[in-house]
C-alpha cells in the first residue's frame, strides 16, 4: 500500500478526535480504543505504543482519579478511557509521518514556510539544548555547587539557567546564519517530497468525514 | 579564478578593530589553500566574507569588493550565492537543523529549487562520497562529532559549489576521524572545487595545502607555497607550527618537510654527508622539545597516597556499557592524558572521579578514602574540573563573583591562593567586567581559575586546546607544570597527541570502555597492537625521533672499529 498524504491522515485524525469527544459512553470509547489498538496492531507499532502507555497511561490513570473525586466514576472511565484514545489518534498520525513532510504539510495547508519551518527544526533544537542543560549541570556541580534534589536546584537556578538561555540565544544566532547560508530566504523553494492526494487519501477522509457527520450531527 | 577579494576590509558595527584590512587574494579553481592565524586573527572574518554572509547577514563598515564565481557578494544576497560557496562553520551542533540526516543533506537542493529527481541523485552520489549511507535515516543529535562534521560537509558539497571554506574542521576530530576528513577533502578538490581550510592545527592539513595563507590582525602577512611560508619569521603571529617545520626550524636547517617521508629523507642525506653526528651524539638536547616529558620529576610522588585509585570500573547506560574493568591510579604530581577515540569512555571515566557519575560497580578511592560516601560537592573541594565549553559555566554577573562562586559555596575561600590565581590568568583588569562579554579566549582563562579556585588536588582538563592558538597552548604547557610542581595531579583529556606527547608523563589509552594500554607516552605510541586497538597515530615528533633512532644506529655501526 503507498503511503497516505500526511494531510488526509492529518485532517481524519482531526475527525475522529472530534468523535471521540462527543461521544459519551464507556462502551463507545471502548470500542473506539479497540479499534484504534487494532490498527497499531495492523501497523506492527505494538512496541512502541507500549512505550507510549507508561506515560500517558499515568496522565489516565491521574484523570481517572481526579475525576472520580470530584464527578463519578463514569465519567472517570470516559475521560480516562478518551485521553487514552485520543494520544493512540495522534500517536498513529505522528508515527506514520517523517518529520520533515510535517512542515511540508503544514505549508501545504497554508501555514506560512518559516512558521513551519521553525516549529519542526524546534524539535532537533530541544534535543541539542536538552545535552547541553545536562553539561551545565554537571559543569556546575563539578564546581561545588549543589544541584541535587528539586529545593536546592531551585536555589541555584540562576547558575542552570543562565548559561543555558545564554547558549540558548548563542545557538539561536548561529543556526540563523547557517540556515542562511544554506538558502533559507530563498524564492522558489521545491521540496523534495511533493504530497500528492491519492484515492486513497479521498477515501480515507471522507470515511472519516462521513462517521464525524453520522456520529456527531 | 573562483574567489577574488579586491582590498576588502570590513569591521562589525559596535567593535572598534577592523575585522579584515585591505585584503587582496586570489583563489584558483581546484586549489587548497590553508589560512592560519591567532584567535581573533580574522580567519572567521574571511570565511563570512567569501560567502556573502558578510555584508549581507553581519552589518558593518565593509570596503573593496567580493567576486565568486564571477558574482559581486554585495550586489547578490546570500541565497543567490549559497550554491557556488559552501562554508561549514565551527560549531557542529548550530549549523544542523533538520531532523534526519537525510533532510539535512536535500534541505539545500530544495532551496536551490531543484526537481525531486535531482535531489535524489545528488542525495545517492554525496553519501556515497562522504559515507553518509547508513547515517541517512538517523536524527543528527545521536551522531558523534565526527558524523555530524560529514553531514554538514555532505549539505554543502551536494549543492556543487565551486568553492568550500571550512572553518576548524579538524579541532573537534579524533585522529581516525582526521584522517577520514583529508581522504574526503581530496577527493573533494580532484573534482576542481576550492578548498579554503581555516585550521589552528596546521600539521593535519598543509601536506596537502597548495597555499598556506597567514593572517594577523585581520591582515594577510604571508600567502605562499607552504614551504616558503614556512621559512619565514612566523613567532610573532601565535602560530601551532608543524611539529616536523618546528623542529627543522629549531635546527636551523633551511629544509621545510611537510610529511614524514620528506624529513626522513633529508635526515638520510644530512646524515651521508655527516651533518647529523652533533645532532645524533648529544640527542637528549635535540629532543628536548619533542619527546613526552619522561617522569612527574616530582618528589612528593613517593611519599604520599595515590591520588585517585579506580578499580575494576564498570558503568553502562541504558543496558549499554560504557566502562568496564577499568583499573587506573593517578599518582601526585602526575600528567596524566586520557587519549582514544570519540566514544571510547573518557569524559565517562573522569566524570567518575568527583561522583558526577556512579559507577554499577567497583571502587573509586580519592587520597586513600573510598569515595562511595561522598557527594558531588564535597569531592568537588579535592578535583577540579575545566571543561572544554567554558560557556557551560559562566552565570555571575562578573568575573570576581564567577572566580569565588566555588570557594564561597564550599566555604573554603583561601584568600591569597585566589589572588595568585587571578593574577596567574591576567583577570584583574576583567574583574569587574561581566563573564559574558568576554572573547572565548578569556572566558577559558576565567573557566581554568574557576576551577582551580578551591586548590583541588586533582585537575581535570577537558580539550584544553581544541580550538586555541599557539600562544594559549604554550601557557597552558606553563601552568600545567606550575601545578604538577605543587604536587598537584593534572589530568588532560584530548584528542591533541602532539601537546599529550609534549606534556604529559603518562597516557592512559581507552578503548571501547577499557584501558588498552597505560605507560609513558613514546612506549604507547611503540606498541602497533595499542594503536590499531585505539585508533590512534603516533605522533609526526616520535615518527621523527624514531627515524633519528634508527640513524644513530647505523651511524654508531659506522663509528665502531
Amino acid at each position: 500500500m503507498p503511503p497516505l498524504d500526511p494531510r488526509s491522515k492529518l485532517i481524519s485524525a482531526i475527525f475522529v478526535a472530534g468523535i471521540l469527544i462527543a461521544l459519551n459512553d464507556w462502551s463507545s470509547q471502548v470500542a473506539g480504543l479497540a479499534i484504534l489498538i487494532g490498527v497499531v496492531l495492523l501497523l506492527r507499532l505494538g512496541r512502541a505504543w507500549l512505550s507510549l502507555l507508561k506515560g500517558l497511561g499515568y496522565a489516565a490513570g491521574s484523570f481517572f482519579l481526579i475525576v472520580w473525586v470530584t464527578f463519578d466514576l463514569a465519567a472517570a472511565v470516559v475521560v480516562s478511557l478518551r485521553l487514552l484514545a485520543l494520544g493512540t489518534v495522534f500517536f498513529l498520525f505522528f508515527k506514520t509521518t517523517a518529520p520533515e513532510d510535517l512542515s511540508n504539510t503544514l505549508v501545504k495547508l497554508g501555514t506560512p514556510y518559516p512558521f513551519a519551518f521553525v516549529l519542526s527544526a524546534s524539535m532537533q533544537f530541544v534535543h541539542v539544548l536538552m545535552q547541553r542543560a545536562a553539561n551545565i549541570r554537571d559543569a556546575q556541580r563539578a564546581r561545588g555547587i549543589p544541584l541535587e534534589g528539586p529545593l536546592s536546584t531551585f536555589r541555584h537556578l540562576p547558575a542552570l539557567l543562565g548559561p543555558l538561555l545564554v547558549q540558548a540565544f548563542k545557538l539561536a544566532d548561529e543556526l540563523a546564519e547557517a540556515m542562511e547560508a544554506r538558502g533559507f530566504g530563498a524564492p522558489g523553494r521545491r521540496f523534495r517530497r511533493e504530497p500528492h492526494l491519492k484515492i486513497s487519501d479521498w477515501i480515507l477522509m471522507t470515511a472519516a468525514a462521513g462517521l464525524f457527520v453520522t456520529v456527531v450531527l | 579564478m573562483v574567489l577574488q577579494f579586491e582590498h576588502v576590509s570590513f569591521r562589525y558595527s559596535g567593535i572598534s578593530e577592523w575585522g579584515l584590512r585591505d585584503i587582496d587574494l586570489i583563489v584558483q579553481p581546484g586549489e587548497m589553500v590553508l589560512v592560519a592565524g591567532a584567535s581573533g586573527s580574522g580567519k572567521s572574518t574571511l570565511c563570512r566574507a567569501a560567502t556573502g554572509l558578510i555584508p549581507h547577514f553581519h552589518r558593518g563598515l565593509w570596503e573593496g569588493r567580493v567576486c565568486v564565481d564571477g558574482l559581486d557578494t554585495k550586489d547578490h544576497p546570500v541565497h543567490e550565492l549559497f550554491g557556488h560557496v559552501g562554508l561549514t562553520f565551527q560549531n557542529p551542533d548550530a549549523q544542523i537543523f533538520n531532523q534526519t540526516v537525510e533532510a539535512e543533506i536535500a534541505y539545500g537542493l530544495e532551496s536551490l529549487g531543484l526537481a525531486s529527481a535531482e535531489i535524489e541523485r545528488r542525495l545517492s552520489w554525496v553519501s556515497d562520497v562522504a559515507e553518509l549511507g547508513p547515517l541517512l535515516n538517523r536524527p543528527p543529535y545521536s551522531l558523534s562529532g565526527g558524523e555530524k562534521q560529514r553531514v554538514i560537509l555532505g549539505a554543502i558539497l551536494a549543492l556543487k559549489p565551486r568553492v568550500v571554506l571550512l572553518d576548524e574542521p579538524f579541532t573537534h576530530l579524533d585522529p581516525g576521524g582526521a584522517e577520514r576528513l583529508r581522504t574526503l577533502l581530496h577527493s573533494v578538490r580532484s573534482e576542481g572545487t576550492a578548498l579554503i581550510v581555516a585550521e589552528h592545527r596546521l600539521h593535519e592539513a598543509v601536506a596537502d595545502a597548495d597555499r598556506l595563507i597567514v593572517l594577523n590582525e585581520g591582515k594577510v602577512v604571508a600567502d605562499g607555497p607552504p614551504r616558503n611560508v614556512l621559512a619565514e619569521d612566523l613567532f610573532p603571529f601565535g602560530l601551532n607550527l608543524p611539529p616536523l617545520v618546528r623542529f627543522f626550524r629549531e635546527q636551523d636547517w633551511k629544509e621545510r618537510p611537510l610529511t614524514l617521508d620528506e624529513a626522513t629523507a633529508v635526515l638520510k642525506d644530512k646524515f651521508h654527508r655527516g651533518e647529523l653526528g652533533r645532532l645524533i651524539s648529544s640527542d637528549r638536547l635535540a629532543f628536548k622539545n619533542m619527546g613526552g616529558s619522561q617522569s612527574s620529576a616530582n618528589s612528593s610522588e613517593k611519599d604520599s597516597t595515590p591520588m585517585i585509585e579506580v578499580k575494576d570500573l564498570e558503568f553502562g547506560y541504558d543496558g549499554e556499557t560504557v566502562l568496564q574493568g577499568v583499573n587506573v591510579t593517578l599518582n601526585r604530581g602526575e600528567c596524566v592524558a586520557l587519549v582514544g577515540r570519540n566514544g571510547s569512555g573518557k569524559t565517562t571515566l573522569v566524570k567518575h572521579f568527583n561522583r558526577l557519575l556512579k559507577p554499577k560497580r567497583g571502587l573509586i578511592k580519592i587520597l586513600g578514602q573510598e569515595a562511595g560516601t561522598k557527594t558531588v560537592s564535597e569531592l568537588s573541594r579535592h578535583v577540579g574540573f575545566a571543561w572544554q565549553n567554558p560557556n557551560d559555566q559562566l552565570f555571575q554577573a562578573n568575573v570576581r563573583d564567577e572566580v569565588l562562586t566555588g570557594p564561597r559555596v564550599l566555604h573554603a575561600h583561601d584568600r591569597d591562593w585566589c589572588d595568585r590565581l587571578i593574577e596567574r590568568f591576567g583577570l584583574e583588569p576583567l574583574l569587574d567586567r561581566s563573564p559574558f562579554q568576554l572573547s572565548e579566549g578569556q572566558k577559558k582563562r576565567v573557566a581554568f581559575a574557576t576551577a582551580l579556585a578551591v586548590k583541588p588536588e586533582l585537575v581535570v582538563l577537558d580539550e584544553p586546546t581544541a580550538g586555541q592558538d599557539e600562544p594559549f597552548r604554550r601557557e597552558l604547557a606553563v601552568l600545567m607544570k606550575e601545578l604538577r610542581a605543587e604536587g598537584q595531579t593534572v589530568v588532560v583529556v584530548t584528542h591533541d597527541l602532539e601537546f599529550a606527547a609534549q606534556h604529559a608523563n603518562r597516557w592512559v589509552v581507552l578503548a571501547e570502555g577499557r584501558v588498552v594500554a597505560d605507560g609513558p607516552p613514546n612506549a604507547v605510541m611503540a606498541d602497533a597492537r595499542v594503536l590499531a586497538a585505539s585508533g590512534l597515530r603516533p605522533t609526526q615528533s616520535f615518527q621523527l625521533r624514531e627515524a633519528l633512532e634508527r640513524l644513530g644506529k647505523e651511524f654508531r655501526l659506522d663509528a665502531a672499529p
